[in-house]
């Protein structure tokens, strides 16, 4: 009789404990810049910040960033969800079918667009609802190494395709074993990137905002024949995956590659020489088919959804005051600063931090119209880009001609889009 | 033969005890055997037949990451995966990589194991070394191999330009064929130690005497190893090439690491698809469908193998 009373007195304890725990936090934040080691410090930055600020208490929870979507609709299923929740732009139509908070209703539309630029915040839109906020936006566009370039003798970024190619062949024949261009050609993930820059340069589209595959297009085919041309060209090479081309560039072997505005971080952090490097990175705009034609981008941005604490929810809500917190210029020009990306609000832009940050202006000169990532917003969004990784791969190496690549990409996407509209 | 009668009618009318059960010891033995055999037996239902059982029910049911209740679909997936090109692929690259695998690792692992037959300095050491590929995890030498075929810095290229035989760097992993020789040689070189030590251990069951009377006879090399050797490993070979088989078909994890399946899908076998179909695009109906056909091609081979084990128990 002791030892049970000694065992459920124990087991009153550990409960009592574990209660406790719960409730010492106020609300949990799930993200995945918390789980890279480079950023940890930085969001734990963020988190210490507001709990002094606000009292309340926060539970991080790092989820790789390959994992999001799989753990994000798990703890859906399994009713754990987490309050508020950093994703990247590409995951919001497909997370906004899991009850979101519209933040138009807690804070107002128009003091939104008070704190926040009108691009970043256009991301977190869908059906006039405001279902996510920009911690930081930017885009995927092209950097260049200047030290690769100035050895080859090119003194003028190239604005087209024309000037683009001519310049990558004097790189490859003026910098030994050298890769011109560090174009994906391993990784279906990466390799989407490249074709859907390239495409949409050529005035071609994938999949139409309506989910009609419109890729069987000749701009589309021209975009992969300009990409197999390369390759044969030995302007890009076989087995190059995103990690590579930073490896590439920041060994100065390689004079341009695409990638988001962390890129200098990265570039920094594998050359060896930290901030010393920053002088040979310079973002570019992607080169245009036609002198006049807009550049293209991909849109990129961390952005932040939260799940209601109360109905309906409220800005006292603890996991809203952690929204509003996340705005803060303390945030704002710390975060995005830290990765190399840009703010979301309108304030930490104009801050000096920002303004004068040499990179950060050219990233959002040359990239000022940023296209939605026209494939990862579908929920088969991984079929698909294994789907055009496959094909692309397939030209890219030669195995099928460009038409053949195309034709057999555009019945296997319009397959994948009919299963799930059924 | 009369006092043997005698003993045994003794042992037959020796006097029984009342309390004596009818099974007797035979019974007993039985009881306890089968007692012994429930911790195997509950560790298999719980690691094995259960999760089967879970990925059998699944494949029958549309279930992917979003949907949050399945949706019971009979045997559509099956149909699905029958009917894909990419996943019938995805069987016949299964059964080239098993082949040439099992192939390659059976005959080098033979030719290896009558070389550490033979007397000779430093055999033990050597015969230690060799079990070295077996002992590094299988993504550690995903890694060795992937380095000796990149290429930019590979050694195979550097090894190739010196003597002369390429005229520039070639990029082994980015054809089908090189992805596929690279997959299979990786696999080669993690099984040969354990072929070896199959072979290894029946060799040493080999009368010598009978060697020696062939050579005498006149024998040659290739005729000691037809009409003696093989013959003689018999048993272990067809023991070795049903695990070698097996091992082949569950690999996963140096073909995911040195090629992910690639390129285009050259090397996505059947290990690779199930782990694409699930944890890259969510449709664990699917996956379960593919997993539930490639346990199917695993059993026939594991049926082979249990009749020869019996085979040679009795």
């Amino acid at each position: 009789m002791k030892r049970l009373t000694k065992a459920l007195g124990t087991v009153a304890v550990i409960g009592s404990m574990g209660i406790g725990a719960v409730h010492a936090q106020d609300l949990s934040f799930m993200g995945y810049s918390y789980a890279e080691e480079t950023a940890r410090p930085s969001v734990e930055k963020i988190i210490s910040g507001f709990e002094a600020a606000s009292g309340l208490k926060v539970e991080p929870i790092g989820s790789a960033w390959g994992d999001m979507q799989k753990n994000l609709f798990l703890r859906a299923r399994s009713k754990t969800l987490p309050d508020v929740v950093q994703i990247s732009e590409r995951w919001l139509p497909t997370f906004s079918a899991l009850g979101l908070v519209d933040y138009n209703e807690v804070f107002g539309a128009e003091t939104l667009s008070e704190i926040y630029a009108p691009e970043a915040l256009a991301m977190g839109q869908i059906d006039g609802k405001q279902l996510a906020l920009p911690l930081m936006s930017g885009s995927i566009g092209m950097v260049a190494n200047k030290a690769v370039l100035d050895q080859a003798g090119i003194a003028d970024m190239p604005t087209t395709i024309e000037e683009f190619e001519a310049a990558l062949v004097a790189v490859r024949d003026n910098v030994p074993n050298s890769v011109p261009y560090a174009m994906a050609t391993i990784n279906p993930n990466s390799i989407l990137l490249d074709y859907m820059i390239w495409t949409w340069t050529f005035g071609g589209r994938i999949i139409d905002d309506e989910g009609k595959v419109v890729v069987d297009s000749p701009e589309s085919r021209a975009a992969l024949e300009f990409m197999v041309g390369l390759m044969s060209d030995r302007l890009a090479a076989p087995e190059v995956d995103r990690p590579d081309a930073r490896r590439l560039l920041a060994q100065n072997v390689s004079a341009f590659y695409i990638d988001a505005p962390q890129s200098r971080s990265f570039l920094r952090s594998f050359s060896g020489q930290g901030e010393a490097f920053d002088v040979n990175i310079q973002p570019i705009a992607v080169p245009v088919a036609n002198e006049g034609d807009e550049s293209k981008s991909i849109q990129w941005g961390h952005m932040i959804i939260s799940f209601a604490q109360s109905n309906p929810p409220v800005a006292d809500d603890a996991n809203m005051k952690f929204v509003n917190y996340l705005a803060d210029d303390a945030v704002q020009t710390q975060f995005p600063v830290e990765l190399s990306a840009l703010p979301g609000t309108l304030a930490a832009r104009q801050n000096p931090a920002i303004a004068d940050d040499a990179y950060l202006s050219a990233w959002a000169e040359f990239n000022q119209t940023p296209v939605m990532n026209e494939i990862g917003i579908w929920d088969n969004g991984a079929e698909l880009t294994q789907i055009i990784g496959e094909e692309v791969q397939a030209a890219l190496l030669g195995q099928k001609s460009s038409d053949d690549a195309i034709a057999s990409m555009a019945g296997r996407l319009q397959a994948s889009m009919d299963k799930l509209a059924n | 033969m009369s006092t043997h009668s005698n003993s045994r009618d003794q042992v037959l009318n020796y006097p029984v005890s009342p309390l004596a059960k009818r099974s007797g010891l035979k019974g007993a033995q039985r009881r306890i055997g089968l007692l012994m055999l429930i911790p195997a037996a509950a560790a298999f239902v719980l690691v094995i037949l259960y999760p089967f059982g879970q990925a059998l029910g699944l494949s029958m049911f549309e279930f992917t990451l979003q949907s949050i209740e399945p949706v019971f679909v009979g045997v559509d997936n099956f149909q699905a995966v029958l009917s894909s090109p990419e996943a019938l692929q995805s069987f016949f690259i299964t059964l080239i990589y098993v082949g040439c695998s099992t192939l390659g690792a059976l005959v080098f692992g033979l030719g290896w194991a009558l070389i550490l037959n033979q007397p000779f300095r430093g055999r033990g050491t050597l015969r230690a070394m060799t079990l070295l590929p077996w002992v590094v995890p299988s993504t550690v030498s995903a890694f060795i191999w992937g380095w000796i075929f990149n290429s930019r810095y590979g050694v195979m290229n550097a090894f190739l330009l010196e003597i002369g035989a390429i005229d520039m760097p070639q990029a082994w992993l980015s054809t089908p064929e090189g992805a596929m020789l690279a997959v299979v040689l990786t696999r080669i070189w993690r099984a040969i130690p354990l072929f070896m030590a199959f072979f290894l251990a029946g060799l040493q069951n080999l009368d010598r005497e009978q060697i020696d009377a062939a050579r005498v006879d006149g024998a040659s090399n290739w005729a000691i190893l037809r009409d003696h050797i093989l013959p003689h490993l018999r048993p272990v070979l067809m023991v070795v090439v049903i695990l070698g088989a097996i091992g082949g078909l569950q690999d996963f994890d140096t073909i995911y690491a040195l090629t992910g399946g690639g390129p285009v899908r050259a090397t996505a076998v059947l290990s690779v698809e199930v782990y694409r179909r699930a944890f890259e695009q969510w449709d664990i109906g699917m996956a379960s469908a593919i997993g539930v056909l490639w346990v199917a091609t695993l059993v026939p081979p594991a049926i082979f193998y249990l009749r020869v084990l019996v085979k040679g128990n009795r």
